[in-house]
């Protein structure tokens, strides 16, 4: 499709332009830039496809934004309200294109590679500022196909021929405006800090899409309660709705389909039209530039600017995780497997990627516990003292973790390793011990104090001895995983399809496991004195499956 | 007439003084070995006789024509090979010296042609349609180095072009650029290899801190400075011999506290 659209742009691009851009050229790199973002591995999508050499990761990504098309066409054709349903699509254009903006286009808005290839080649600059235009304008226009098409297709059949016409107006000027955020956006976070920041904050948007994706299709249905919202809508139009770019462009698609020129669809219609090629023109006239010029500099300096990684060496004070690993870690060996990864638990991106979302799954999937559909959001949870359900919450992290330790063998800079086998170490085994003990201190305890708080509130104190027991039951069962599956060092291997293949036997073998403790806690239930006293076995168990890691000679590591 | 010609060339990142003074004048046909510590400016340098940046104090000028007026004139008849194997490496080496070449103007046939007896001669034909991120740093250097070469320049330059290469790939560079010179070609080349630039520069200028520090022959470096390699040459007009052997002492005593 891109290629489509290129030859389109490119048609209407010869006809205005001169002498002075070099045709062949432009052409060139627009395909080129093309080529490299159909192969671009896209963070939202699912990272193990990724190590498979892409070829046409773009195409992957919009076939899913056209499903997505789908379910919001749905809500098109079934709301009768057209502003209610029109303030949907726009909403949901404004902000999946913002975010892919943000999250996957940023790579080429930041990427100062250009500078080093292009730049010494005899390209004028004129040819080289508009093939990046041109660039920009196809990748705007193919994402703006793939999420609007459907939508815009119920809407053509909802509300007939005129509205659509109007529709895929201000669908172009709902994209104009989500390119002026995430402009303003970047512009912002360039002012207060410097590139390395820039990757971060960006590698949280992609965090927070991820999660959006997944969870934003389990939550809305339960949420929605159609006739209360529609109610809010059909009510006279309160002054916030001024501030939000969908409301203007539904209330002018509701004036094309009624006929309403009150003074609030006026208002809203001036709005519409004006405010996104105004502040469009505002960015081009101020905020590319500056931040053009930026972008320049980052390509350039990065070789002298070293002055702020600088720390003093002679620093003897010691960070938490150090302290932390003083007191819990029995060998150097293991507090060096604990603190590397705690670090790098907090640094490295493919990590926080691919295990931070997961730690929003457990909301959702507690969410989802409470209120099953059926019910009224109400009625669950009035309801929810009464029943056993604080089991649920107490072995929830449960599959979270596991997947957390497991995510810790794996890392793109995985030939690093080499460090651990050259070393001096007797029992490997306690690299690995001090990498679990990182993460049931840093991810474990504090989400189980979360839901503990939470449930405490529910149920009161009557839970707090299935509480201790379900602690330790659940580091046994994070072990045992541990234990029977494959041992590899922290950070000590790539992530690849042959490893992915044991997955499926392990999630069988891990729900075994969780269903036969909880059935067994569940029993316990009925016997007031039983589960605390359970306690100390369960602590005890604890105890020497930690022996038994720590000991593992090299025998039994993977490499 | 001199190809290249520098007068009074100062340069600065904000507040930090890249070049102070640099002036110069080579002529054509000749290998010039351009060397010097980290940060040094010896990038800055290429990068301005490239027509790469243009913001600079003084007078550049690249086979008689101003670097900041004809820039494109000037990029269309030289090569330039950076450093850092800097190219985009989602594509095959195929595609990438198709899209290179194009920029250059070139003819699709002639470039697809050039492109594979090149990749030949290199050894990496079976590996011509295979994407780069999983190349070793050198073979992304003879990409490199074909991409810069293959609109058959007037002058070469090059940023550290052995960075990475194995010792047979070395000697063949080491060749190839030797021919280029037999060819009456200019080749413009900063290292840190020193035996290397010793063995084929007909010229050598050494720089530090922003400043020509020695510039001549070899031989004529030699006799000036009364050293016997080039690398000793290079550390005591850049650094001093002294103040290295000092340092590596204190090193090994803390190993040994």
């Amino acid at each position: 499709m891109d290629k489509l659209i290129m030859k389109f742009v490119l048609w209407i691009a010869k006809m205005f332009l001169k002498k002075d851009v070099n045709f062949q050229q432009l052409k060139i790199i627009i395909e080129t830039k093309l080529l490299m973002d159909r192969r671009r591995v896209r963070v939202n999508m699912k990272q193990q496809n990724a190590k498979k050499d892409p070829s046409n990761q773009i195409l992957m990504t919009m076939i899913v934004y056209g499903f997505m098309g789908l379910f919001i066409g749905v809500i098109v054709i079934g709301m009768p309200n057209i502003i209610m349903s029109m303030a949907i699509v726009h909403s949901y254009i404004l902000f999946m294109m913002a975010m892919t903006l943000i999250t996957d286009f940023s790579t080429v808005l930041l990427d100062t590679t250009d500078n080093q290839i292009i730049l010494p080649r005899p390209v004028a600059s004129k040819t080289f500022f508009i093939a990046r235009l041109i660039h920009i304008l196809v990748y705007l226009l193919q994402f703006t196909i793939a999420l609007s098409l459907i939508p815009l297709v119920c809407t053509f059949i909802a509300y007939g021929f005129f509205v659509g016409v109007a529709c895929i107006a201000t669908i172009f000027l709902t994209v104009m405006f989500s390119v002026f955020i995430t402009y303003l956006l970047y512009g912002l976070i360039l002012k207060v800090s410097s590139e390395e920041k820039i990757k971060d904050i960006i590698s949280w948007f992609q965090i927070i899409m991820t999660i959006v994706f997944a969870a934003g299709f389990q939550i809305l249905p339960r949420l929605i309660n159609f006739d209360a919202i529609e109610k809010k809508f059909t009510m006279a139009t309160s002054w916030y709705h001024y501030l939000l770019p969908p409301m203007w462009m539904a209330n002018a698609l509701e004036t094309v389909q009624k006929g309403i020129f009150d003074l609030p669809h006026l208002l809203m219609i001036v709005l519409a039209l004006f405010l996104p090629p105004f502040t469009f023109w505002i960015m081009i006239k101020f905020l590319a530039p500056n931040f053009a010029k930026k972008i320049a500099a980052m390509g350039n300096t990065n070789s002298n600017d070293n002055t702020t990684t600088i720390n003093n060496v002679s620093n003897t004070k010691n960070s938490t995780e150090e302290k932390i690993a003083a007191i819990i870690c029995k060998t150097r060996t293991e507090q060096a497997g604990f603190e590397l990864t705690w670090k790098m638990t907090s640094r490295d991106k493919t990590f926080k990627i691919q295990f931070y979302p997961s730690l929003a799954y457990l909301a959702v999937f507690a969410f989802i516990f409470v209120f099953k559909s059926g019910k009224g959001l109400a009625e669950s949870w009035q309801n929810l003292g009464n029943t056993n359900m604080f089991l649920w919450f107490v072995y929830l992290s449960n599959f979270t973790m596991a997947t957390g330790l497991a995510l810790v063998a794996f890392n793109d800079n995985f030939a690093a390793a080499w460090r651990y086998y050259t070393s001096p170490i007797n029992n490997p085994g306690n690299l690995i011990s001090g990498s679990i003990k990182t993460m049931l201190i840093k991810f474990y305890m504090p989400i189980f104090l979360i839901l503990f708080a939470f449930s405490f509130y529910v149920w009161g104190p009557k839970i707090i001895d299935d509480f201790i027991l379900g602690f330790f039951n659940n580091i046994i069962m994070l072990l045992v995983m541990s234990i029977l599956g494959k041992k590899y060092l922290p950070f000590s291997t790539q992530l690849n399809v042959k490893q992915q293949g044991g997955k499926f036997v392990k999630m069988i073998l891990q729900m075994l496991i969780i269903g036969v403790i909880v059935a067994l806690h569940y029993f316990t239930l009925k016997i007031w004195w039983l589960t605390i006293s359970l306690v100390p076995f369960s602590a005890a168990a604890c105890y020497f499956l930690f022996l038994k890691i720590q000991h593992y000679g090299w025998a039994v590591i993977e490499e | 007439m001199s190809i290249i010609k520098i007068e009074n060339l100062h340069k600065a990142y904000e507040q930090n003084q890249v070049l102070k003074n640099i002036n110069l004048e080579m002529a054509a046909g000749q290998i010039v070995g351009y060397i010097g510590p980290n940060g040094a400016g010896k990038s800055t340098t290429i990068k301005i006789l490239c027509g790469i940046t243009s913001e600079f104090d003084g007078e550049v000028w690249v086979m008689g024509m101003d670097v900041r007026k004809n820039a494109i004139e000037i990029k269309q008849k030289i090569g330039y090979i950076p450093e850092l194997a800097a190219l985009y490496e989602v594509l095959t080496p195929i595609e990438y010296l198709r899209f290179s070449g194009k920029l250059y103007n070139l003819d699709e046939g002639i470039i697809s042609k050039k492109t594979n007896e090149l990749l030949r001669l290199f050894e990496l034909n079976d590996k011509a349609n295979n994407r780069m991120t999983s190349f070793s740093k050198g073979m992304k250097q003879k990409v490199l180095l074909i991409s810069g070469l293959l609109h058959n320049p007037e002058i070469i330059f090059l940023d550290e072009p052995l960075s990475g290469l194995d010792a047979n790939a070395v000697i063949l560079v080491k060749e190839i650029l030797s021919q280029l010179k037999t060819a009456g070609k200019t080749i413009f080349y900063s290292s840190h290899i020193m035996d290397v630039v010793e063995k084929i520069s007909d010229r050598i200028i050494i720089i530090d801190k922003g400043e020509v520090k020695a510039d001549g022959s070899f031989e004529e470096l030699k006799t000036r400075a009364h050293e016997g390699s080039l690398e000793s040459i290079f550390t005591s007009l850049t650094g001093g011999s002294a103040q290295h052997q000092n340092t590596a002492n204190e090193f090994i005593n803390i190993l040994n506290s």
